[in-house]
């Protein structure tokens, strides 16, 4: 059946949250070339068939090379949706953890993924640069207003000193505890290195949700 | 010093700085620990937390921590030891201590500045006069002057210079002699005092930044000294009034603020209530629950066969069919479990166990979350003893911290689970002990060795579940046995602690029919130990519980006969 291969690209990007190999050899790049191979047969047949239908005249054949011309398109709306989700994935991972991939992410990308994302991030970096007095503005950072300029961490594993920003040393070691501003903490975490504890207070039961909700609202009063 | 102001002499003054908090693993050291945190998050102070087990930890902590901190705060901990001789500190570092473990040492008292002690010193403490015990004049300084002025002297006047001298001497020597009685009247027996969590709820509420969380933890901290025996009953109660009156106060003060919303009155809710003082029996069988439960098991005797019967007696006097009392008391018929309480009431007088009527603090939050304070107790106990080869000791303190945030719900079901497990182990081996008859009677003191090797037999390497087996064996011999003196007698049990490193674990409990738990083993093990040349590892904060050599076990408790006798 054609397009069943395309399909099936899709849902491998429903299975994997995460960005796949794309390198030659790999099942990605095979499944790709066989698609690619189904679409290179159905051209042909529809190039020799459109031959005919101009030749002869023979208009029995042009339902067969419509159905082909639709299974085409689709093909290629495939692939371009796969190789645009993982355009956004890129993108979305730049948000999350900066301007350098970690290597296990890197290794899966082609050429012009690699391409993409340094361009990406350039223009990413001069917008930011131009916000901003001197410096620029990192739009990354706070995403969400934070609540608290302190965060509890615990800290999972051993890392040695931490020197804050007024200059205060601080050493993190696995299973201790502490309360530390929140800019520092944060990369960290990302890392692995601290766990990030909540408190619920039972005086306001509902308070995230009601910032949950205001958030929402004034998102909505934007649009 | 002592600071009897916490908020003014502790709270302001190291409010701007960053602190480092040492922790104790017991129970009430996290509940006021908990309130601390809570606190400082309130006020965005940075602190660093690092759980203790001990002097060498402590030390460690210390010394890895120590740089650019100005503030240490010791809760639980330190208070027994010279703090300023054991850690050596810059002149700049202060010593805040918070520590429910007494005798305070008395160099923590009289530091002028560097240790300050949290909390108000007890009546009961008797603590000596400073010039009982210190003397301005540095003694061995004038010692060294008054020979070297007396050689330089002529040989004539070396007579009334000796009499001089003699004069002195005695007096000197009369002082100190008052100065060794004066110290062992004091650091004789150890004890504990006000639980650290009430000391810091009643700081929050002096400044009014109390809330129900803080009175909830503070119950907790309280009742872990009552469950474990640390405090004397009559003190205890009068807690319990106390704090009682605090929930009133806030769940009004809640109640007021959202009256409109009906629905955030159910959210939270501390209930103080009469209720029935056998462990963890919402979560657990009523029959696992009566066996378990120490004044249940001690007045049904339920270590022997005939103890089994009255149990099953107990429970069809109460009209409790056997396959109800078997199952999980949430699952049993609600109209018995309405019934339950006064079904036991009223039995209570015919089975002479009338201690587990009694009143408890409950809390509710939402429909599924309702726990008693007893059944936190125990499961962080057994959330804290849980280290293992995989699993650190901190990494367990850090779990029993979390067991009180009313969130992580999965860790506090885990921690009665183990708590379960804790207390049949410790049931069963107290079985074997009393049927076996292996509590030795030495004349002054009684002794039970837990014997190596038997299966569960490890978490006796812990002290809180030895304590509780002692407690329970000797409760149980006092009751059983036909001798009069048998509630007179103290109790020493050991176990295993390393059996790779031949080190067991050994801990003395005070006698029954002592009202006031002091107990003289800490001066007693420290005397065994120099009169028998045998090396006692007393690394932990209760000098009650030491550590020494499998092969000198015997010859130590020779000693400690001999001391005692």
């Amino acid at each position: 059946m054609y397009g069943r291969k395309g399909f099936k690209l899709i849902s491998e990007l429903d299975l994997y949250s995460d960005i796949l190999p794309f390198n030659v050899g790999c099942m990605i790049e095979a499944l790709i070339k066989e698609v690619l191979q189904e679409m290179q047969s159905l051209y042909d047949a529809n190039v020799a068939n459109s031959n005919a239908i101009r030749n002869d005249n023979n208009m029995a054949l042009l339902p067969s090379v419509q159905l082909r011309h639709i299974a085409l398109k689709r093909n290629k709306r495939c692939i371009l949706a796969y190789i645009y989700n993982r355009m956004r994935k890129l993108k979305e991972l730049r948000w999350e953890l900066g301007s350098i991939l970690p290597p296990e992410i890197n290794t899966n990308l082609i050429n012009a993924e690699v391409q993409w994302f340094q361009s990406y991030n350039k223009s990413l970096a001069k917008y930011m640069r131009s916000l901003g007095e001197d410096h620029g503005f990192n739009l990354t950072t706070n995403m969400v207003p934070p609540k608290t300029l302190y965060v509890e961490v615990k800290c999972v594993e051993d890392f040695g000193k931490l020197e804050l920003d007024d200059g205060q040393v601080i050493l993190l070691k696995k299973n201790t505890y502490h309360l530390l501003p929140r800019s520092v903490c944060e990369p960290l975490i990302r890392q692995g290195i601290l766990e990030h504890k909540k408190y619920v207070s039972m005086e306001f039961p509902s308070y995230e949700q009601e910032t949950q909700t205001i958030q929402l609202r004034s998102i909505k009063s934007d649009d | 010093m002592f600071v009897e102001n916490l908020e003014r002499g502790f709270y302001r003054l190291v409010k701007h700085d960053r602190c480092l908090l040492l922790v104790n693993f017991d129970v009430d050291a996290i509940c006021a620990c908990k309130i601390l945190q809570l606190l400082f998050k309130y006020d965005n102070m940075m602190y660093t937390l690092v759980p203790v087990q001990g002097v060498q930890d402590m030390v460690r902590a210390f010394e890895e921590n120590c740089e650019e901190v100005k503030n240490v705060i010791f809760i639980n901990c330190g208070g027994t030891l010279d703090l300023v001789e054991l850690l050596q500190p810059a002149e700049s570092v202060i010593f805040y201590i918070l520590d429910s473990h007494r005798p305070y040492d008395l160099c923590n008292i009289y530091s002028e500045d560097q240790v300050r002690i949290l909390g108000k010193p007890d009546e009961d403490d008797e603590i000596p006069e400073y010039n009982d015990v210190f003397r301005d004049d540095d003694s061995s300084d004038e010692n060294e002057t008054d020979e070297e002025s007396a050689s330089d002297r002529s040989q004539t006047k070396r007579r009334r210079l000796n009499e001089e001298d003699i004069v002195k001497r005695a007096g000197r020597r009369e002082w100190s002699e008052k100065r060794a009685t004066i110290l062992f009247n004091y650091t004789q027996y150890s004890y504990y005092g006000k639980s650290s969590a009430m000391i810091i709820f009643e700081m929050a509420w002096s400044m009014t930044k109390d809330n129900l969380d803080m009175i909830w933890w503070a119950i907790i901290g309280s009742t872990e000294q009552a469950i474990l025996g640390k405090v004397e009953s009559r003190l205890s109660v009068l807690e319990e009034g106390f704090l009682q009156a605090h929930v009133s106060r806030l769940t009004h003060k809640k109640g007021a603020e959202v009256d409109k919303q009906q629905q955030q009155q159910s959210a939270v809710k501390i209930t103080y209530d009469k209720d029935l003082l056998l462990v963890l029996y919402r979560h657990w069988t009523v029959e696992d629950s009566l066996r378990h439960s120490v004044p249940t098991a001690v007045s049904l005797r339920l270590w022997s066969l005939r103890g089994e019967q009255r149990l099953k007696g107990l429970l069809a006097d109460m009209g409790l069919p056997l396959a109800q009392s078997k199952q999980r008391f949430s699952a049993m018929d609600l109209a018995l479990r309405q019934e339950f309480k006064q079904m036991v009431e009223k039995l209570a007088g015919k089975y002479k166990v009338d201690t587990i009527i009694g009143t408890s603090f409950t809390l509710q939050y939402g429909y599924k979350f309702k726990y008693c304070a007893s059944d936190i107790v125990y499961a962080m106990l057994a959330l804290i003893e849980s280290s293992s080869k995989t699993k650190l000791p901190q990494g367990c303190f850090l779990d029993a911290l979390d067991c009180l945030s009313r969130t992580k719900k999965d860790i506090l079901e885990s921690g009665i689970e183990k708590a379960k497990l804790m207390l049949k182990t410790v049931f069963k081996t107290a079985q074997t002990i009393l049927q076996l008859k292996e509590i030795r009677n030495t004349g002054s003191f009684l002794y039970i060795i837990i014997p190596e090797g038997s299966a569960g037999n490890f978490i006796f390497a812990h002290p809180y579940p030895l304590m509780m087996l002692a407690q329970f064996t000797l409760k149980a011999y006092v009751d059983s046995s036909k001798n009069r003196r048998a509630p007179e007698l103290p109790l020493v049990a050991s176990a295993v602690y390393n059996a790779e490193e031949r080190i067991c674990i050994m801990i003395g409990i005070p006698p029954v029919c002592e009202d006031q738990p002091r107990s003289l083993f800490g001066r007693a093990f420290e005397q065994a130990a120099k009169n028998t040349n045998s090396y006692i590892d007393a690394d932990y904060f209760d000098s009650t519980i030491i550590r020494l050599k499998i092969e000198e076990r015997p010859k130590f408790l020779d000693a400690l006969a001999s001391l005692l006798a």
